[in-house]
């Protein structure tokens, strides 16, 4: 064999291998970004490409975080959303929810508040025949779609279905004026529940196709968040929309186009808070704000270590476009702040 | 003094040593470079018109996984594969007959079946680094697209290589046997890859089992386009074998046809037109 075709075959046995390797090592669950495009969970592959706003959290991580520990210590709360969550779908949040990836397009279902619809992909431990056993009995409808059930509960505004009925049309018109929320099981372990259309979308999107995946510029500020166990990225108008903002507020606020929350919850609480704006005009008027208000801020707190700490904690940055807020709450900063809040006057709740 | 002659197997490995860098450096290889070359370009093309979101929004658009088995379906196991067969497997004995060659080869003190063995060793090896590390790089850009996961997919690309070397086997062996066997095997190798197993696939009844695709496909189903006209029709006339009968007769046409073709060559007069 000539040298020129033994380093041939070296060459594409290297090509081979460094493909197969690449395989094995996805398979095996490690990261392969650099031949990815995609990034980001799995989950996010079941939302639409037009979707405006996704967010991402590792609810176990939270759950079990030494702050939140801490916090339930200090400020039990009453959990009346945890609670109205698992009366209407049957998932406790607490114990069944691995990790929760939210997605809101434009308005996709006639009945459809504030012009968006909404869709949770919740990936956990379910028990399926149970959920949809405590769904039946709710008065659930259950439609087939492309081989799942979607069971849609019944709207408070709306009568109850019966148990037995099954079947709204995919076509047909919401009759109530809020649109109900449809549940799926769109894989062993993963749930998804939103808007009906949004729903059925996901169940269009499992065999591949058009997904958020490939909407770059989502893609591209979700690859620069994932190192937090909670994040969210979407475009300001989507925020500002579902915030019902008034348009004297909108006004004094620059023009803001992005905006991504990525936080990392475990003793302390790390998080990085990213706008970008139209122009960098834009961007200086923003830091400018933001300054003010800070200023404003460290004059109320007057000299309270907790407060004073909690300052110390937040840095104002970024370039060009970008603004970028920086917040590192200690263990310490917060044992502070939750033990300001507990000697707020009034009843301590839980006491 | 005599000396023993080389024993079937050393003679093949000699045989393969020569033949796998003449098959390397031939003109032919510009074919096959180009061949192989070109889902790799289309994957770079695709991956590029992606990430810069051209098209309308009303074309399809399907996942990586998705499009990465359309590709292997349309590109490698309906064409390149037998296009490689056809090309690579007619020419092993062919191209020594017409280049006048065989002669310095029949001349040797070795088996003549161990020549065809040996040529067929170095096409199987030679098409084999050309087109698995194009499959891979065409996986690696391809599924990746709208969602696809390199992880949940590798056992399907593994599926699809070891698929590829049976494909390229079978299907050199075949046309390694009608090089050695008819005249003008070129024109025989095309009719049979793109007419007849085309054509016979497309038809209800026992004929399909006659080709080599109807076995291959019996190995990868899953890479199959199943939302077109044809793959519906294809769904509605054809079974698709299991993959114990699909490898079994895959490599009974291997073993049978190689065999036939080491014969013809030890048992065939070759006349050289002067």
């Amino acid at each position: 064999m000539t040298r020129k075709t033994r380093n041939f075959v070296i060459a594409s046995l290297v090509v081979l291998c460094a493909g197969v390797g690449t395989g094995l090592v996805a398979y095996f669950g490690l990261s392969t970004s650099a031949f990815t495009a995609a990034g980001g969970p799995d989950e996010l592959r079941f939302l639409p490409s037009n979707a405006t706003l996704v967010a991402f959290a590792d609810v176990h991580q939270v759950m079990t975080s030494e702050l939140r520990q801490k916090l339930r210590t200090a400020m039990p709360f009453t959990g009346d959303g945890q609670r109205s969550f698992e009366a209407e779908t049957g998932i406790n949040i607490e114990t069944d929810i691995d990790r929760v990836v939210f997605g809101l397009t434009p308005s996709v279902d006639a009945g459809d508040r504030d012009g968006s619809s909404a869709l949770v992909l919740a990936r956990g431990r379910f028990d399926a025949v149970r959920i949809e056993s405590f769904l039946r009995d709710k008065g659930a409808t259950t439609e087939q779609y492309k081989g799942r059930t979607v069971f849609t509960p019944p709207t408070r505004s709306s009568p109850a279905a019966p148990p037995d009925a099954t079947t709204v049309p995919p076509s047909a018109p919401p009759e109530s004026h809020s649109t109900p929320s449809a549940l799926v099981f769109l894989e062993p372990g993963l749930v998804g529940v939103g808007s009906p259309a949004l729903v059925r979308r996901a169940i269009d999107l499992r065999d591949g196709g058009d997904s958020v995946m490939a909407s770059e510029p989502i893609m591209s500020r979700v690859r620069d968040l994932e190192n937090g166990n909670v994040w969210a990225v979407g475009r300001f108008d989507a925020l500002t929309a579902r915030a019902s903002l008034g348009q004297g507020m909108m006004g004094q606020l620059p023009a803001i186009t992005w905006f991504s929350a990525s936080g990392q919850v475990d003793s302390g609480v790390r998080a990085v808070l990213k706008a970008e704006t139209r122009d960098d005009e834009s961007a200086t008027g923003l830091r400018d704000l933001i300054r003010g208000f800070m200023a404003l801020a460290r004059m109320q707190a007057g000299s309270r270590p907790e407060f004073q700490s909690l300052f110390e904690s937040v840095q104002l940055g970024g370039a060009g476009q970008t603004v970028t807020l920086n917040i590192d709450l200690t263990p310490q900063t917060l044992e502070l702040l939750t033990g300001a809040m507990g000697r707020l006057p009034g009843p301590r709740p839980g006491r | 003094m005599t000396t023993r002659p080389p024993s079937f197997t050393a003679s093949a490995l000699r045989i393969f040593d020569l033949s796998l860098g003449q098959m390397l450096w031939s003109r032919r290889s510009i074919f096959l470079a180009l061949l192989v070359g070109g889902p790799v370009a289309l994957a770079i093309a695709i991956r590029v018109a992606t990430a810069l979101d051209l098209g309308s929004p009303r074309t399809p658009r399907p996942g990586g996984p998705v499009l990465f088995g359309l590709m292997v379906w349309l590109l490698y196991i309906r064409f390149i594969v037998p296009v490689l067969g056809v090309f690579y497997g007619t020419s092993l004995v062919a191209d020594e007959v017409d280049d006048k060659t065989i002669t310095y080869l029949f001349v040797r003190p070795i088996q003549r079946a161990s020549i065809l063995v040996g040529k067929y060793l170095a096409y199987l090896v030679c098409t084999a680094l050309l087109v698995l590390p194009s499959l891979t790089m065409v996986y690696l850009l391809i599924v990746p697209i709208r969602g696809g996961q390199i992880g949940s997919t590798f056992p399907s690309l593994v599926a699809d290589l070891a698929m590829l070397v049976v494909g390229l086997a079978a299907y050199g062996a075949l046309f390694a046997w009608v090089g050695a066997q008819f005249k003008r095997p070129l024109v025989m190798g095309l009719v049979f890859a793109f007419g007849w197993e085309p054509g016979v696939l497309l038809f209800p009844g026992y004929l399909k089992r006659l080709t080599v695709a109807y076995y291959l496909q019996g190995l990868v189903p899953h890479a199959m386009p199943n939302d077109s006209a044809t793959s519906i029709l294809l769904r509605v006339v054809s079974e698709v074998p299991t993959v114990a009968v699909s490898l079994v007769s895959l490599a009974g046409i291997t073993v049978v046809t190689l065999w036939i073709a080491g014969r013809t060559l030890a048992r065939r007069e070759y006349v050289l037109e002067q």
